[in-house]
């Protein structure tokens, strides 16, 4: 009796730890099942019902989606996010890689401005929105300093120019986005083998050629990394345009989240704003799971 | 006028004094292996002759040429590095062919070199893969094409092996010295093996601290260290070193060293002018495990042999040889017999000491107590 139960206990602690961490989990896994998958359905059906300002579940096929395909400010919403997501993609590699060149060439105040470029990043996009309102809003940005110090002629309006407003965007968050995608280039290139680049020397490259075909290549799958992330952000942008633009002048910087936003809460379009969600999640999909499929595999190839 | 003349050449990090002067030079078609444990500056020098480190004072002569400020591609140098350094995104071919690209060499012409020298190291089918593709050995030998392919008057190899595994090792080794056997180029190569250093060289440098130690071919460093340090250094097992005191013997200076509970008396064959001059001091002498040998297999002819029976301690069969264990002037000596050799530890044995093998320290100095050289001893060494 007395060597049993040891053994017992032991049987019983040791099914408890095989099932305690599945309890831990359990209840996260279930809100996450319901919270994120379950509305992530929910909103799927909507897409193909006939809601309106309430949710309506009669089932009118494709009719929300082919609404949203005829709408006039889809369309626009659909080139200002290419617009919008080229610049930033495209602008937020080249400088990031530009700075995270400069700043691997050994100088001194590295880990100082490594910083600096790093800070707009804890920032919100709502705060990064404002602040790049205020700084490019003509009566009380750039163009007022300006007047103010006696430079009466400068203008730079592009704020509230509808043909140039999304180009505001792209500046501010370009200047979010970019200190990150430096740190990203900095950490592939201080991962490089520097005998690499003595032999490259020895080799007779000049350092621009070293850059060129020595360096950047190896750099690929950091290049593969930043547009992953900058195109899903790009995608997502919501907050900062709302703060910076509001979507307007008109519908000059409206993009998909946006009027997502609008359709489903101030116009009363719950149906058409459905599809356009889904749209949306259906082209982060196709880029981040394809990402994730080849990084989560490479440890083992 | 020597072909690589390293002339009192100093490198100082900040503070820190790196290399300390050294003069070395060597002959076209010479093997120089610098030698020495890590943080000795070996790798330094070379990265100097490469270019890779400025020099902090001194000179550095290629062929007549000063090169102390020419840049590392304008040199006519190729190195090897230890990480081997291929470009990763390159093919083979391209990783050989990148240096003569580079010097606007004709893509037809480039591709010959290239061919020439894949066939030379039997890498012809590997040229279109990626280097991330090969096995290690097969990296070391595009990184040796793309020495090679370049034709130049020197090559630099920065501990090329230390990444292989222990056969592949002894194998590139061969290799490397058949290369440079057949095409007789001049070669600075750096390691910390000492059989390496053996087995490759024409000409070793010994280094420790940023100070060359001796200068020589393997067989004088080998035979006649300079000191202390070379002598623990170079060969495995290692020298056997001895605590012994010279003293008078019929007028000639001889060394006892504690065995036990007696004394053993050995007659003093080399450097006998200096060693007079040290009677009844404390010396150490310095004695090759295969100069301790059991008497059947001592060369009696050539040799000059001194026999005593010592202690067997521990026994050691290696398979060609058995290294024999015993105690002499307070530390455990290795002597090397013949296999088979019927021995038990703590039975008694005879040992043949060589004693004209025999090489005798300064404890103090860590220098060696030798005759001024005469011109026999000749290709020893050029500095102390």
């Amino acid at each position: 009796m007395s060597n049993a139960s040891p053994d017992r206990d032991g049987g019983a602690r040791e099914r408890l730890q095989r099932w305690l961490p599945k309890l831990v989990l359990s209840p996260s896994c279930v809100l996450i099942l319901f919270f994120v998958y379950g509305f992530i359905a929910w909103t799927s059906y909507i897409s193909f019902s006939d809601s309106g300002m309430m949710p309506d579940y009669t089932w009118v096929g494709l009719h929300q989606w082919s609404r949203l395909w005829t709408s006039w400010t889809w369309g626009i919403a659909l080139h200002n996010i290419w617009v919008f997501g080229l610049l930033y993609i495209v602008s937020c590699i080249v400088l990031g890689l530009v700075l995270a060149i400069l700043l691997d060439q050994r100088i001194r105040a590295e880990g100082v401005l490594r910083t600096i470029y790093l800070y707009p990043m804890a920032l919100s996009f709502i705060v990064t929105g404002t602040a790049w309102q205020w700084f490019l809003n003509p009566g009380l940005g750039l163009e007022k300093t300006m007047h103010d110090l006696g430079w009466q002629s400068f203008s730079f309006n592009w704020l509230i120019d509808s043909n140039m407003a999304i180009y505001t965007v792209v500046i501010a968050a370009v200047w979010q986005a970019t200190g990150f995608v430096m740190a990203m280039f900095l950490a592939g290139l201080r991962g490089i083998d520097g005998e690499m680049i003595k032999a490259a020397q020895i080799d007779g490259a000049p350092a621009w050629k070293i850059y060129a075909r020595i360096i950047i290549p190896q750099l690929r799958p950091v290049f593969m990394s930043a547009i992953v992330v900058l195109a899903h952000l790009a995608i997502k942008s919501f907050d900062l345009i709302v703060a910076m633009t509001g979507g307007g002048p008109g519908n000059a910087t409206a993009v998909p989240a946006t009027f997502m936003y609008s359709y489903a809460f101030s116009r009363n379009e719950m149906g058409i704003a459905a599809a356009s969600a889904v749209f949306m999640l259906a082209v982060i999909a196709a880029l981040i799971i394809p990402y994730l499929y080849s990084e989560l595999r490479e440890p083992r190839s | 006028m020597s072909f690589l003349h390293i002339n009192n050449v100093h490198k100082r990090f900040g503070e820190t004094h790196v290399l300390k002067g050294i003069d070395i030079s060597i002959e076209q078609g010479d093997f120089l292996v610098l030698v020495g444990p890590s943080g000795c500056g070996k790798s330094t020098l070379l990265n100097m002759i490469a270019g890779l480190d400025s020099i902090s004072e001194g000179e550095l002569l290629l062929d007549g040429r000063c090169i102390n400020d020419v840049h590392p591609s304008r040199r006519d140098i190729a190195m090897v590095f230890q990480s081997y350094a291929l470009y990763p995104s390159m093919t083979v071919a391209g990783n050989i062919g990148f240096g003569l690209e580079m010097r606007k060499v004709p893509r037809k012409e480039r591709r010959e070199a290239v061919d020439r020298v894949a066939k030379l190291l039997q890498i012809e089918n590997l040229l279109d893969r990626k280097p991330g593709q090969l096995s290690g050995g097969q990296r070391q030998r595009v990184a040796m094409g793309r020495a090679l392919v370049r034709d130049p008057q020197l090559f630099l190899f920065d501990e090329p092996l230390s990444n292989l595994d222990a056969k592949l090792r002894v194998d590139m080794r061969t290799e490397i010295k058949q290369l440079h056997q057949r095409l007789g180029t001049t070669i600075v190569y750096v390691t910390h093996d000492q059989i390496e250093a053996m087995t490759l060289a024409s000409r070793i440098a010994v280094m420790r601290g940023g100070e060359l130690q001796q200068l020589g071919t393997p067989q004088a460093v080998y035979d006649d260290p300079n000191n202390l340090f070379v002598a623990g250094f170079m060969g495995s097992p290692s020298m056997n070193l001895i605590e012994a005191r010279i003293v008078e013997r019929d007028g000639v200076p001889v060394a006892q060293a504690i065995a036990g509970d007696t004394t053993l008396t050995l007659p003093i064959v080399r450097d006998r002018q200096a060693l007079r001059d040290w009677c009844d001091r404390d010396v150490i002498i310095g004695l090759r495990p295969e100069a301790i040998t059991d008497p059947a297999s001592a060369n009696h002819r050539e040799g000059n042999i001194h026999e005593a029976e010592l202690p067997v301690e521990l026994v050691e069969p290696t398979g060609a040889d058995l290294y024999v264990v015993t105690s002499l002037g307070g530390a455990h000596i290795n002597a090397r017999m013949r296999p088979g050799t019927p021995l038990r530890p703590g039975e008694r044995a005879r040992f043949a000491f060589d004693v004209s093998r025999m090489v005798v320290f300064d404890p103090e100095t860590e220098g060696r107590v030798r005759d001024e050289r005469t011109a026999d001893v000749g290709d020893v060494l050029e500095t102390a």
